[in-house]
């Protein structure tokens, strides 16, 4: 009798296992996606420049991260629909046009910023950006419109462990853990725009707008259904620690050699050049490499989700298994996205830490909207049924969106004063 | 006075409308329409009277124009009670914005705005605008647009579809229950409804099923890609479940069953006729890869005894589907199979003629243990529509057919 239970336990644990490896996707690769070339950039110069005196932001962005991708998550499997559509049917037209035309400039910002990425992390690697990113840039349209689409993300998810390299150059640089304590423990804040500006930059790099996008269509691409919710967010949990170990990691590394020897950077890049004299040319290797898959990885993606929640919001046919004539708003978008910021590279002396840096603050002005939206939808009874917002959800969410509002209107203030 | 006018909604919605001295007396919110008849008719209209939402009478309102813009007039403000037994929708609350089918194109299309025509007869819907078009109107650039395009000749495409070619299936938005939903979904063929249902939400997928005749929900369940399909099964209560897989073909019903759990899978074993279940349970017996778990196990065969005439007879009795017809065996009284013979040969031969005179013994066939991809090879060497299926000992266990091996290809190169 005994004997026989053991084997049925056994059997429910390999089973479930083997159901969290059927659903492990969606958050795992939206936390992945999050860290790329504008993250980096911006955690490159949060340590940079403040040293590990902002730390402590990663773990409120961590909580309220987690808590949209739970509502995303939510949202997907109750009403199996993407958040575009749930906007369009609940907000109107005139209300979503102004919201994706905010984020289709947005994204495009974000996508140069990913080729800016690409190019600064392969000038390091010794690749000129006039040669790297024309080929990245018909490597990525190519692999999304001829190619397959879902291996790509399998051979993606295994590369973005790549990004874990950057833990091999935080440790390396030979951090001062007493004081990244002190700074979690005791948080440190100024009130000068300068500071306000790279909070608001770090919150809207981790919590960008367009990932909320993706993550619920992944969710509902992937089927999943109300009985499997509790793996559904083990994945988001694992998705949201990584970005979050790989943010801290990359501040870690930047604030122990750069901050110390009182080094500027302008990019993420810089970052990488200047780790050669202070942590060794392997360091600087690797945290390239950690650059270049980050930036490619959403490069992919996110001009394919933007023209995918686009189309959804205004009803034109979308997917990369419709054929061009079936599509041709969506392919486009997709390619138009993609060629914009490609040109917007290689405008000669273009000031590229402007457009990282611009993307990134409407990143974050258009999160609370984003934000806003989705508490609305969340908590509608119409749409959401019995699945609507716990009072303790709703508190994180609004907190959020009122801390986001107040930190943007302040930044403002300084700005003109 | 007759006259007829066409308008749109968005030109309606929000704006005041008038006694017939030209006092104000509240703002259209919203049409209500009456799908049942054959042209969906304005009954009643949403409105807010004094800062109170009503909904009331459209019988006492009417529409002019004066220039290029419309003047709603109300003679009577009475309240309304719609009958029931009625498709009614609210015009904006559940089409605007919403995902519609688009019959013809058999393909959601999302409605930006609704024009409307008045006649001497009422004001019906007549088309929904899914173009970019209707997108300006809606912001409220479309006059702009027009003229600063005008003295270039270009236009702004708009699109119309009319609302007989269309089907609201977004039931998580109707709010209420339509008396009788999704009628038009019947005219279009089962592959082209399947991929409309794989773009839609669950929710509306589940109320199109229930929706269905059982004979038409079964030939579109086994067109689903098979995550839609568990999803179909897995809302549908275990009764419907089983008797949808019932009608359909036992491989199909395998191939389904076998994506669903342990658990829900058993159950509608369980609840399935026996006869249907057994073909189910014996195809499931097989591995994934195998010819077994790709076969029809309904097949023809007649004893070599047979002449032409009790064969066609035979035929006659049967009513075999046409996808079986053409693929006929013969078989000794033990089911081993000897040889294949063709409807042609029947039909031409004399009804006296025995079968083993007709017959075609020189037969290729593939044991049900044989791997799947084999298949296609053979099918293009011998030039074959399908192949019979046997034991070890030779004895008939079911058909490939062309169909289920070019699916499987196309399946494979998807997942690749």
């Amino acid at each position: 009798m005994l004997k026989k239970f053991d084997k049925s336990t056994g059997k429910t644990i390999l089973r479930n296992i083997a159901i969290f490896f059927a659903i492990l996707g969606p958050g795992f690769i939206t936390g992945s996606v999050d860290n790329d070339a504008g993250g980096v950039t911006t955690y490159s110069l949060a340590g940079s420049i403040y040293g590990y005196k902002l730390i402590w932001t990663l773990i409120p962005s961590f909580i309220v991260l987690l808590v949209i991708q739970e509502m995303n998550a939510r949202m997907g499997i109750v009403t199996g629909k993407g958040l575009a559509d749930l906007i369009r049917e609940n907000a109107g037209l005139k209300l979503t046009f102004y919201i994706f035309i905010g984020l289709l400039i947005a994204d495009i910002g974000n996508t140069t910023t990913e080729f800016a990425g690409v190019a600064g992390s392969m000038e390091v690697l010794g690749v000129n950006k006039y040669i790297s990113v024309p080929i990245a840039a018909i490597m990525v349209w190519l692999l999304v419109v001829k190619g397959n689409y879902k291996i790509a993300e399998k051979i993606f998810i295994v590369f973005s462990l790549a990004l874990l390299s950057y833990i091999v150059s935080a440790i390396m640089s030979k951090p001062e853990w007493n004081q990244i304590g002190t700074s979690i423990v005791n948080p440190h804040v100024e009130f000068n725009n300068d500071y306000l500006a790279m909070i608001i930059g770090i919150v809207g790099t981790t919590i960008a707008p367009w990932m909320q996008f993706y993550m619920q269509s992944s969710v509902i691409e992937k089927g999943l259904k109300k009985e499997n919710f509790k793996f559904v967010l083990v994945d988001i949990l694992i998705g949201c620690i990584a970005t979050v170990v790989v943010a801290f990691f990359i501040i870690v590394s930047c604030a122990a050699t750069l901050n110390v020897h009182g080094i500027q950077i302008n990019e993420a890049k810089d970052a990488a050049y200047a780790l050669v004299p202070l942590a060794g040319n392997l360091a600087s290797i690797v945290f390239a490499f950690g650059l270049f898959i980050a930036s490619i990885f959403s490069a992919t993606i996110l001009p394919l989700a933007t023209a995918f929640y686009v189309c959804e919001a205004f009803g034109f046919e979308a997917g990369i298994d419709k054929k061009w004539k079936e599509a041709p708003e969506f392919y486009i978008l997709y390619t138009g996205i993609l060629f914009i910021a490609v040109v917007i590279i290689f405008i000669p002396n273009i000031p590229l830490i402007h457009i990282i840096y611009l993307s990134q603050v409407l990143n974050g002005l258009l999160l609370p909207i984003v934000l806003i939206a989705m508490m609305l939808l969340v908590n509608n009874k119409k749409i959401m049924g019995e699945y609507t917002n716990t009072p303790a959800k709703n508190i994180i969410g609004w907190a959020a969106v009122i801390i986001l509002i107040a930190l943007t209107l302040l930044l403002f203030v300084f700005l003109f004063l | 006075m007759s006259f007829f006018i066409t308008f749109y909604l968005s030109r309606i919605v929000g704006t005041q409308f008038f006694s017939g001295t030209g006092e104000p007396l509240g703002k259209v919110k919203d049409l209500m329409v009456d799908f049942s008849q054959e042209k969906p008719k304005v009954i009643g209209v949403k409105a807010k009277v004094n800062s109170e939402i009503r909904l009331l009478d459209f019988e006492y309102f009417d529409l002019r124009r004066t220039g290029s813009t419309y003047v709603i007039y109300c003679d009577k403000i009475k309240d309304f009670t719609p009958p029931e037994n009625l498709n009614i929708l609210y015009l904006h609350e559940n089409i605007i914005d919403k995902q519609i089918l688009d019959i013809n194109g058999r393909k959601l299309v999302r409605v930006n705005d609704i024009r409307l025509a008045r006649l001497d007869s009422g004001s019906f819907a007549v088309a929904v605008d899914v173009g970019i078009d209707g997108i300006l109107r809606r912001l409220g650039f479309a006059k702009l647009l027009h003229k600063l395009l005008a003295p270039f000749k270009l236009t702004v495409p708009s699109r119309y579809i009319l609302f007989d070619e269309v089907e609201a299936v977004d039931s998580s938005t109707f709010g209420i229950t339509l008396s009788k939903p999704f009628t038009k979904l019947h005219t279009l063929h089962p592959s082209d409804l399947a991929d409309v249902i794989e773009d839609l939400d669950k929710n509306s997928r589940k109320a199109i099923f229930e929706a269905l005749d059982e004979e038409k929900a079964a030939d579109v369940l086994e067109e689903l890609e098979p995550e839609a399909q568990v999803d179909v099964i897995d809302s549908l209560s275990t009764e419907k479940a089983a008797d949808l897989l019932e009608k359909m073909p036992a491989d199909e019903a395998a191939d389904l069953i076998d994506e669903l759990e342990d658990e829900k899978a058993e159950q509608l074993l369980n609840e399935i006729e026996k006869e249907s279940s057994d073909d189910i349970r014996d195809i499931l017996k097989y591995e994934e890869d195998t010819v077994g778990s790709l076969m029809a196990t309904d097949f023809i065969s007649f004893n070599e005894d047979k002449t032409v005439g009790e064969t066609i007879n035979e035929l006659r009795k049967l009513k075999p589907e046409s996808n079986t017809i053409y693929y006929l065996y013969v078989v000794d009284k033990n089911d081993k199979l000897l040889a294949t013979v063709s409807l042609r040969d029947l039909v031409i031969s004399d009804p006296s003629t025995p079968l083993n005179n007709i017959m075609n013994k020189n037969i290729i066939s593939v044991f049900d243990t044989d791997e799947v991809d084999s298949l296609a090879e053979i099918i293009s060497k011998y030039n074959l529509l399908a192949i019979p299926v046997t034991n070890k000992d030779m004895l008939m266990e079911g058909v490939i057919v062309i169909d289920d091996i070019v699916e499987d290809l196309l399946d494979k190169r998807k997942t690749e």
